[in-house]
């Protein structure tokens, strides 16, 4: 019985003491911002700085991906006054009146933003958000195993790259590059057309090792792949590691996405996420930030705070007539079950 | 002793406000239509529970429960005897094995599956190490295959197994063994006739939590099998995520729960009356 | 009393428990690699340990996550064997009480993380460590459950019915007697409990709120840019504090034991 009460005790007595600590650390009064964005996206000096410069608590949670997001802000889980959709979740949560419209008199710098990244098709007057940071899908391939150009989406499909290509783990990115390679929109709701790039995708299933977002760096760096579709800013991040990764936008033309700050509906410190917003679009604080996380500035006058290093990156600041090459994902309605439907396929191997 | 029956109030009580409730709600959901950004529209339905009958589905359900009878038939291959050494071991070391086993499972579950990948894929520990005794001279593929996830899960849900397993056995009346030694029957039919219908509450329960937790995990398909299969978990996951479908995504739930249910009272029925009908012929 | 073992199970068993540590072990050798990423070994380095404890997201989400484990798990295995030992006389156990029992271990992870959120939001129930430690608790009962249960159908209730004879109050004979025979089945449950709790991501995600952020739910947001191996270092940390206060715990206990009968209880 001795062990008994000693096993309890030692667990209230940790339990109690473990409580202690994680109170310890909150400091009453201060006004609290509540970030909710992905991991590590934000240089932590810089949040210290805003905090410090304020007198304000930041609280930085994380979420995985936007469909997390999205299902939690529906779901009622709110309570949040920054978070940071992509472009297509914009639109959605748009359409679901899932956020507060922006007072742009707080946010001044939102001028310093490049025109080409303002007033874009899934908010046209960035009424809700604010463009945090851009990237485009294309192919990364390693130079030593792939040989000879390589400039369309075809390629992904030579005999060659058997069980060595990688693919984005998202049924609209995948389907979205065929119809790419297929010359139609990557947002098309015409049931050929999608069954045209769904087929040509079966064809390329076993030429596939793996489908992945989030560790698709990691596969390309350990050459585990030789081709795959990956995001710009991955493809930099990749390159930077292992030098003989190549990266292009290919010739038929790829996806563009975004991250950007949306304040959702029933924040409590919509002042206070608006000076954040815009205290992130400062040009030092922006090159700082930017530098540090390694994605690409949007804020065109943040340029002469950047290194030159940042700036001769063609991966993270792509050329201008790579960004005319691209398409934003739209929301496809209805339409999006006949996707969802082709990936349970793709992904079943079955009918 | 009828009247600890009360005792249970709390947990009903419990269960009530945080379980049945909030599953009201999905059952609820799972009769209704969406709209084309996948809000509600309260009109009933019961097309979400046609739609399970695409042969589609039907597939995908069909391989998750090979999986998953898979997954625990290796599990109890290879937890049973653990658990008996366990069990047979002394008390102080009783209590190590059984922590040594489970520790590694406090820590996060992505790094574990992550840490595989770096031991199974074609330029990793195993792959360097076969080849440079010499037992391969090309990396075997082993990653993103049906066989990396198999050993995902059977890694996974092995304490799982093991727990339950080892409660029955720690209980064993040991003097029957020995009676049965004495009588002269060998060790395999003292396993056979004693040990094993003893235990088989213990091996039940572990079957139940391996079986319906393999069908409800979707991380080991993702990062071990390259995700390329489908399996049920990782449609109703899909159904609530990306394709924005809460109805089709509640009705799968609700299927899954329903016959997985079914499943669980069948075994517990078979191994009560075969329990039952072994403590009549004692009496 | 004790059977020899047989050479072949003592084989088995350390196979199985090598089997079990081969991706610890990886964590650990990648816990001093020189490189941000986890996947390319470039040498060797201490300074993940030293950034660890001043990277205050890990930390927090750490502090959270062993609140939430260590009070759920309490709060559990008291309930789950509460039901136990009173579903156990029911000769005719109760179908619906025995479905909802089990109900949380056949209901997708995802499935209870957001219906339970919808009941949060719907009663303006301010999301937090609180919310998750409820849905914890809610699904850990049932694993609790099983495990105390089915130790309970192997147990015979002469021991208990001599001790009402001879006088014994419920409570003593529950103390005396039910308690330590389903000890070892409790603390099995308690150790499921606890395990599931620490590794949970999915319904933790759902019903946490701003500040509560659990070590899964920081892990996987990780994910995105790549994990570190800040992350191998606090694995392997947690591992060896973990086994060395079990060795503590029962090195002290064997100290105060000397000369009584060795225990058969799992601690």
């Amino acid at each position: 019985m001795k062990k008994m009460k000693w096993f309890a005790s030692t667990m209230l007595a940790s339990s109690m003491i473990i409580g202690l600590m994680a109170t310890a650390g909150c400091s009453p009064k201060k006004d609290t911002l509540n970030l909710y964005s992905w991991a590590d996206n934000f240089d932590e000096q810089v949040i210290k700085d805003f905090e410090k410069q304020f007198d304000v608590n930041i609280n930085y949670d994380v979420f995985a991906n936007n469909e997390d997001l999205l299902a939690k802000l529906k779901a009622g889980g709110s309570n949040y006054d920054v978070i940071q959709p992509s472009d297509y979740m914009v639109a959605t949560m748009i359409k679901q009146d899932l956020l507060e419209p922006l007072n742009k008199e707080n946010i001044p710098n939102w001028s310093n933003i490049s025109d080409r990244f303002k007033n874009q098709p899934y908010d046209p007057d960035n009424k809700y958000s604010v463009v945090y940071t851009t990237g485009v899908t294309g192919i990364a391939y390693n130079k030593k195993y792939v040989k000879g150009d390589i400039n369309s989406w075809a390629d992904l499909w030579k005999p060659e790259y058997k069980d060595k290509v990688l693919l984005l783990d998202d049924a609209r990115e995948v389907i979205g590059m065929s119809l790419k390679k297929n010359g139609f929109s990557n947002s098309t709701t015409n049931e050929d057309e999608i069954k045209k790039a769904v087929d040509d995708i079966k064809q390329l299933l076993p030429s596939v090792l793996a489908f992945d977002t989030d560790n698709i760096k990691q596969k390309m760096i350990a050459e585990e792949g030789y081709i795959g579709t990956v995001w710009s800013g991955d493809a930099a991040y990749i390159a930077a590691q292992n030098p003989d990764v190549a990266y292009v936008v290919p010739k038929e033309g790829g996806t563009i996405w975004s991250d950007n700050y949306a304040i959702p509906k029933g924040t409590k410190h919509k002042e206070l996420a608006e000076k954040f917003i815009n205290y992130m679009l400062d040009p030092q604080v922006s090159a700082k930030n930017y530098e540090s996380i390694g994605y690409s500035d949007p804020n065109d006058k943040a340029k002469e705070f950047h290194s030159q290093e940042y700036l001769a990156n063609t991966m993270i600041n792509l050329s201008d007539d790579e960004i005319a090459r691209t398409e934003w994902l739209m929301d496809v309605g209805k339409t999006l079950q006949v996707y969802d439907r082709y990936w349970t396929e793709i992904k079943s191997g079955r009918e | 002793m009828r009247k600890s029956k009360w005792l249970v109030s709390p947990v009903v009580l419990w269960l009530s406000i945080f379980l049945i409730l909030p599953m009201a709600i999905v059952v609820v959901i799972s009769f209704l239509q969406r709209d084309e950004f996948g809000n509600l529209i309260y009109q009933f339905t019961l097309d979400n529970y046609a739609r399970f009958f695409d042969s589609l589905y039907m597939g995908v359900y069909w391989d998750t429960l090979v999986l998953s009878i898979s997954t625990t038939v290796l599990c109890l291959l290879i937890s049973y005897p653990l658990a008996y050494y366990i069990a047979n071991a002394g008390a102080t070391r009783q209590k190590i094995w059984l922590l040594l086993i489970t520790v590694p499972f406090w820590i996060n579950f992505l790094i574990r599956t992550y840490a595989w990948v770096l031991l199974l894929r074609s330029q990793g520990v195993v792959n360097s190490v076969l080849m440079n005794i010499g037992i391969i001279d090309e990396p075997l593929k082993m990653l993103y295959t049906k066989g990396a996830v198999l050993l995902g899960m059977v890694y996974t849900f092995i304490p799982f197994m093991v727990l339950p397993i080892y409660v029955a056995l720690e209980q064993m009346d040991k003097k029957l063994l020995e009676a049965a030694s004495d009588l002269g029957a060998t060790r395999w039919n003292a396993f056979r006739l004693i040990t094993l219908p003893q235990t088989k509450s213990g091996i039940m329960t572990g079957s139940v939590l391996v079986f319906v937790s393999t069908a409800g995990m979707y991380v080991v398909t993702d990062i071990l099998g390259g995700a390329k299969s489908a399996m049920l978990s990782n449609i109703i996951q899909t159904q609530f995520l990306g394709a924005r479908d809460w109805p089709f995504g509640s009705a799968l739930s609700v299927i899954f729960a329903i016959t997985s249910l079914v499943m669980i009272f069948l075994f517990n029925m078979a191994l009560r009356s075969r329990h039952e009908r072994a403590k009549e012929g004692r009496a | 009393m004790k059977q020899k073992t047989n050479p072949l199970l003592s084989i088995h068993s350390y196979i199985v428990i090598a089997f079990i540590y081969l991706p610890v072990l990886m964590i650990l050798i990648f816990s001093f690699n020189t490189s941000r990423i986890s996947s390319k070994w470039e040498g060797f380095t201490f300074k993940w340990y030293g950034s660890l404890f001043s990277n205050r997201y890990v930390m927090d989400a750490l502090m959270n996550s062993l609140t939430i484990a260590i009070t759920s798990t309490i709060i559990a295995t008291v309930l789950g064997t509460i039901a136990a030992i009173a579903l156990r006389n029911a000769l005719k156990k109760s179908k619906t009480v025995l479905g909802m029992l089990y109900l949380p271990i056949v209901v997708p992870d995802i499935i209870m993380g957001l219906s339970l959120l919808l009941l949060f939001s719907q009663f303006h129930f301010p999301l937090g460590k609180w919310t998750i430690i409820i849905a914890h608790v809610t699904f850990s009962i049932s694993y609790v459950y099983v495990i105390v249960a089915s130790r309970i159908s192997g147990m015979g209730k002469q021991l208990e019915e001599a001790a009402q004879d001879l006088g014994a109050s419920p409570w003593q004979t529950f103390r005396h007697i039910t308690l330590p025979a389903i000890w070892p089945g409790v603390l099995a449950g308690a150790i499921m409990a606890f395990t599931l709790s620490i590794d949970d991501f999915m319904i933790s995600f759902f019903v946490s709120g701003p500040n509560s952020t659990t070590l899964p739910i920081y892990i996987y947001g990780l994910v995105k840019r790549g994990i570190s191996p800040e992350i191998n270092a606090l694995c392997t940390i947690m591992i060896f504090v973990s086994v060395g206060l079990i060795l503590l715990a029962q090195w002290l206990q064997n100290k105060g034991n000397r000369g009584k009968k060795a225990s058969t209880l799992p601690f």
